[in-house]
């Protein structure tokens, strides 16, 4: 949750905006945003939905590079024990 | 912006005369610093020690009780972030015990990202109460700020466990069991409320701070500042996530906060009470609380109500008492695919983390202090 995602502008409508990363478009606000003049093309960082603080191009690069690794290993992760725990059939516990 | 390779030559430069312990507040620097196997790669003195970081590990039991009695309602829709659902509480036997299980059982349970979800599915299902858990710090506290002020369906409520984060630092350093010697603060907590909220560590406590990002670099960064301070012994609260974090924070997010919520003394699963630590929705808001909405009625005479699972230290590891591998279910009876307690379900949870970093292994607690994680 408190893992933010960097995300850049490619559409607007009001406070709503297409955003993208790694070619993964989502629907994002820019509700907290208000204070900050955005326009497509600029980047954010976005927790849960909401965008709340403007960035730069070259630190969302930045910050990327690292997600990278670490979300990938932890996709590779989550698909291993989801596989684990399905096959063990979770006896569950006291 | 310097390399970590860098820092960690000018961080080995420094002249450390004894042991050093660093804490960090969140699951997000836990996780960077786990995966970059940091701690293989600093100096022996310098411990980093993960505190409390976790929202889904300190939400009330008796929250998670609720959202489950919530769940099992026939009119009801419970909306969670992901992690809410597998979270225990101390149901009694043949109930429910999480809301994954109230699922199964057939509650209306969904997982959503984003609270702008939690107001879709309420618009899209006019004819259902959906319920809106949040269990969530500032960073996601925020984020609810807009939707509410965006505009609240009739029939969506919320059944709040906001918190914020500093509180709990604040409660261990008045607490004469300190158990740290310097700290690493949140970056996007600061991001959205200033790093002005921790200015009291070094003011008031003379403990050395650095707000971080999340790299490497941000995170090394910080380490070197509060290392650095600690041997010169000239605390200050450094900022080195400047890129997002300024002064003041951000201010729509922080107004808006302020219009939906007051800070209100609140309990922390396994802790207690800690004095203006979370976020209570403000009187018009009322007809949106869940708690008011529905008859959550306490039972009294319920077992372990507002305890951890049996057997679980998540209340130590959450405090930083001890290290995730010293709860002696780590590893063997609870583990990510079977979890017995909320550090071991949440992303943002230590015992996960640990775990999913390829620590496997519980060990003694007074197994010699030193743990060298990263390995994986
Ligand atoms: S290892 Fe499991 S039981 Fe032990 S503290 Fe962590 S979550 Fe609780």
């Amino acid at each position: 949750m408190c893992l933010g995602i960097p995300m850049r502008i490619v559409e607007r409508d009001g406070f709503n905006a297409r955003c993208e990363a790694k070619g993964v478009s989502r629907t994002v606000s820019l509700f907290l945003m208000q204070h900050e003049p955005l326009e497509v093309g600029d980047f954010v960082m976005v927790h849960t939905g909401y965008a709340i603080e403007k960035m730069t191009e070259a630190e969302a690069a930045s910050a990327w590079e690292i997600y990278d690794e670490m979300l990938a290993i932890e996709l590779a992760e989550d698909a291993a024990m989801r596989a684990a725990a399905d096959a063990a059939a979770s006896p569950g516990h006291a | 912006m310097t390399d970590p390779a860098a820092w960690l030559e000018r961080i080995r430069a420094l002249p450390l005369a004894g042991r050093v312990r660093v804490m960090n507040v969140c699951g997000g620097h836990e996780r960077s610093i786990s995966r970059a196997g940091l701690r293989a790669l600093l100096p022996p003195q310098v411990e980093l020690i993960p505190g409390p970081g976790c929202p889904v590990c300190v939400c009330p039991e008796e929250d998670i009780y609720d959202a489950i009695a919530l769940a099992q309602r026939d009119e009801v829709t419970l909306v969670a972030f992901g992690d809410m659902l597998r979270v225990p509480c101390n149901a009694p036997k043949a109930q429910p015990r999480s809301l994954e299980q109230a699922r199964a059982a057939g509650g209306d349970v969904r997982p959503i990202a984003s609270p702008a979800e939690a107001v879709r599915i309420a618009r899209d299902n006019p004819a259902r109460q959906v319920v809106f858990f949040m269990a969530g710090f500032e960073t996601t506290t925020a984020p609810l700020a807009g939707m509410i002020a965006e505009g609240l369906p009739d029939n969506l409520s919320i059944l709040l466990s906001a918190r914020l984060t500093w509180p709990a630092v604040a409660m261990l350093l008045a607490s004469g069991e300190v158990g740290f010697d310097a700290l690493v603060a949140p970056g996007h907590v600061a991001t959205v409320m200033g790093p002005e909220e921790w200015d009291f560590v070094p003011a008031a406590h003379n403990i050395p701070a650095a707000v971080a990002g999340f790299g490497a670099d941000s995170l090394l960064a910080s380490l070197y500042s509060v290392l650095r301070q600690h041997v010169e012994d000239r605390a200050f609260l450094d900022n080195c996530y400047p890129v997002l974090v300024r002064p003041g924070g951000n201010p729509t997010a922080r107004r808006l906060m302020d219009e939906c919520f007051e800070v209100v003394d609140a309990n922390w699963r396994g802790i207690g009470v800690l004095p203006a630590s979370g976020f209570a929705l403000r009187p018009h808001l009322a007809a949106h609380d869940a708690r008011l909405r529905f008859d959550l009625a306490a039972d009294p005479h319920r077992k372990r109500a507002g305890e951890m699972p049996p057997g679980c230290d998540c209340a130590r590891v959450v405090l930083g008492r001890i290290y995730p591998d010293q709860c002696r279910l780590f590893g063997a009876a609870c583990t990510p695919s079977s979890p017995v307690g909320p550090c071991m379900v949440s992303d943002e949870g230590a015992c996960r983390i640990w775990w999913s970093t390829g620590k496997r292994e519980c060990r003694p607690e007074d197994a010699p202090p030193a743990p060298v994680t990263g390995d994986a």
